[in-house]
């Protein structure tokens, strides 16, 4: 019973999370994405995208209000690990971020954010589209 | 030579003659230390250059082992984008910089897995034989970069560069070709500082040697000055005791012989007229004239033995008495000389022994029925002298070498030369000779 109202609560804060991210509209005209959302649980994320000569500058943040929480976290682009670590949050906030520059394909980049609290298993995903020609449409706002 | 010339010649000599030869040493020493430091700069510059590419070569091969091998991911071989941007993060930070100015990482395909440029990586471009061999046997090579290829397209902004290449292996134990692109200016540099260390060396040396051995060269040259002014004063001792000889002996020829034969000849010619007797006068006079001629014979012989006083008795009078045997002998001569009181007494005398070498060269080997002497001035109250001595004899061609025994036109051209005037000979075989002298008064 405690797994289906898991998976139920999941769910649900999937398709909350989609729904907020699907609510922000990207930065149309330049190279730079934001994507935020909410996780699982209580916490918020962030995810920055910016290409920076030749480079993308890939911003991840969870915001969880609460100090002290170990958080393991991953960077995605087109789909591989391109950074992972573990954080804690600190602060006021109870946040932390972390930043990473990946390679700027030809192509477009799919980029990921994940995180994922070790104590709580409460789980954080962002997705970001970044063409070289910057965000395009809902193509760019699909997750 | 005349004793009147010999003022003139001793002031030429008196010059300090050993500037000269340590002036020409110092010149050709700079000179060859230049062409030894030239040479030897190109030579520590191309070895210096071979040891900045094999710098280079150390470079990459520590860099090779040391950073790139131990940090290559699982799945670059295979395209994973996570892990180009690992190892991206590690070459950026690692191995770029410094003299290292772009990196590529390439399989046997020709594919290019990872560049700093990312519109390179995925690419295909054809791989050169050297480079194939590293990939298959190893080794660290390292040529000048053709810009002009595809694969260097995003290199060309980076101007001259010296690319150098490795083989390092994967995780997964495919051998790769790892490239990296130094600048050659950085090379080029590297050489200089090098050959910097070697240039006080090399150059400094040589201008030491120069340097300390400049006092040696003076001492030897002020030697040998000095010798030579020694056995110039000899020689000119020699000549002044010719000379007072030479004086003395025409002194006495002319206060007895001459005066004797001058006498012989009024007295002759004194009875020719008292005598009554045609015939007796006849033979008189007759006399009188031989012995005039012999006179005016002798005369010319004491002009040869003793020069006259050029600037008591006139050059026109000294030339009229040098060229009286060759009226004598039936040249018809003409003699057009100015008046030289004006003229400084070593050119007049430069006139008269040029005059008396080329009259007595056009008499004994021209053997010329016509002879013309002539002296004139070109602008007045400076300008030139010219003396030109012409003659119908025999000629010569001049471009045939000089009988070493025939030293007079050449002391001629020394003197000439001593007192800064110019001596032209034209001559052809059969159509006689020109002498031309031209000296510029002051």
């Amino acid at each position: 019973m405690n797994t289906t109202r898991r998976a139920v609560a999941a769910a649900a804060a999937t398709i909350l999370s989609v729904t907020v991210v699907t609510a922000l509209p990207a930065q149309a005209g330049d190279r730079e994405v934001r994507r935020e959302g909410s996780c699982s649980g209580s916490a918020d994320w962030k995810l920055k995208a910016k290409s920076d000569d030749g480079r993308i500058e890939v911003e991840g943040e969870v915001d969880s209000n609460v100090n002290g929480q170990k958080w393991k976290w991953r960077i995605l682009h087109d789909g591989s690990v391109s950074a992972r670590g573990t954080a804690k949050t600190t602060g006021p906030s109870g946040s932390f971020d972390r930043t990473r520059r990946v390679l700027n394909s030809s192509g477009t980049d799919r980029i990921g954010w994940r995180a994922r609290n070790v104590a709580s298993g409460q789980t954080c995903k962002g997705n970001a589209l970044l063409s070289r020609c910057g965000p395009r449409g809902p193509a760019d706002l699909a997750h | 030579m005349s004793s009147r010339l010999l003022p003139t010649a001793r002031a030429a000599s008196t010059r300090p003659s050993w500037h000269r030869p340590v002036l020409q040493y110092v010149a050709a020493g700079l000179i060859a230390a230049t062409l030894v430091a030239y040479a030897t700069g190109g030579l520590s510059r191309r070895a210096a250059q071979e040891e900045a590419v094999l710098d280079a070569k150390a470079t990459t091969d520590l860099l090779a082992r040391s950073v790139i091998q131990p940090a290559l991911p699982r799945g670059l071989v295979g395209g994973n984008q996570g892990a180009r941007d690992r190892f991206d993060r590690i070459s950026q930070s690692r191995a770029m910089g410094g003299p290292v100015m772009r990196v590529k990482l390439w399989d046997v395909e020709g594919t290019v897995l990872y560049s700093d440029v990312p519109q390179l990586i995925g690419r295909d471009f054809e791989l050169g034989g050297d480079e194939l061999a590293v990939l298959e046997m190893g080794g660290t090579e390292a040529e000048r970069s053709d810009l002009s290829k595809d694969e260097n397209v995003f290199d060309r902004p980076l101007g001259d560069v010296v690319e150098v290449y490795t083989q390092v292996r994967s995780p997964e134990g495919d051998p790769l070709l790892f490239e990296v692109y130094f600048s050659a200016a950085d090379v080029t540099s590297r050489a200089d500082e090098v050959f910097g260390a070697f240039r006080p060396i090399s150059v400094g040396g040589l201008l030491l040697f120069l340097g300390m051995s400049v006092p040696l060269v003076w001492l030897l040259a002020r030697r040998l000055d000095t010798a030579a002014t020694e056995r110039e004063g000899l020689l000119l001792a020699a000549v002044e005791a010719s000379d007072v000889e030479r004086r003395r002996v025409a002194r006495d020829l002319h206060d007895g012989v001459v005066q004797d034969l001058a006498g012989t000849a009024f007295a002759l010619a004194a009875s020719s007229r008292s005598t009554s007797e045609p015939d007796l006068s006849h033979r008189l006079e007759t006399l009188a004239g031989r012995v005039r001629q012999s006179l005016r014979t002798l005369r010319s012989l004491l002009v040869e033995i003793y020069p006259p006083d050029l600037h008591t008795a006139g050059l026109a009078a000294a030339l009229d008495d040098l060229v009286a045997p060759a009226s004598t002998a039936g040249v018809r001569v003409e003699l057009d000389v100015i008046d030289t009181q004006h003229i400084p007494e070593e050119v007049v005398s430069l006139l008269w022994r040029t005059a008396q070498e080329a009259i007595r060269n056009a008499l004994r080997h021209g053997r010329p029925q016509h002879l013309q002497v002539c002296v004139r001035q070109q602008g007045v109250p400076s300008g030139t002298v010219v003396l030109e001595v012409v003659d119908d004899g025999a000629g010569f061609d001049p471009d045939q070498p000089v009988p070493a025994q025939h030293f007079g036109l050449r002391s001629l051209r020394d003197l000439v030369r001593v007192v800064g005037g110019r001596l032209h000979v034209h001559s052809v075989p059969g159509e006689g000779t020109r002498l031309t002298l031209e000296v510029s008064l002051p």
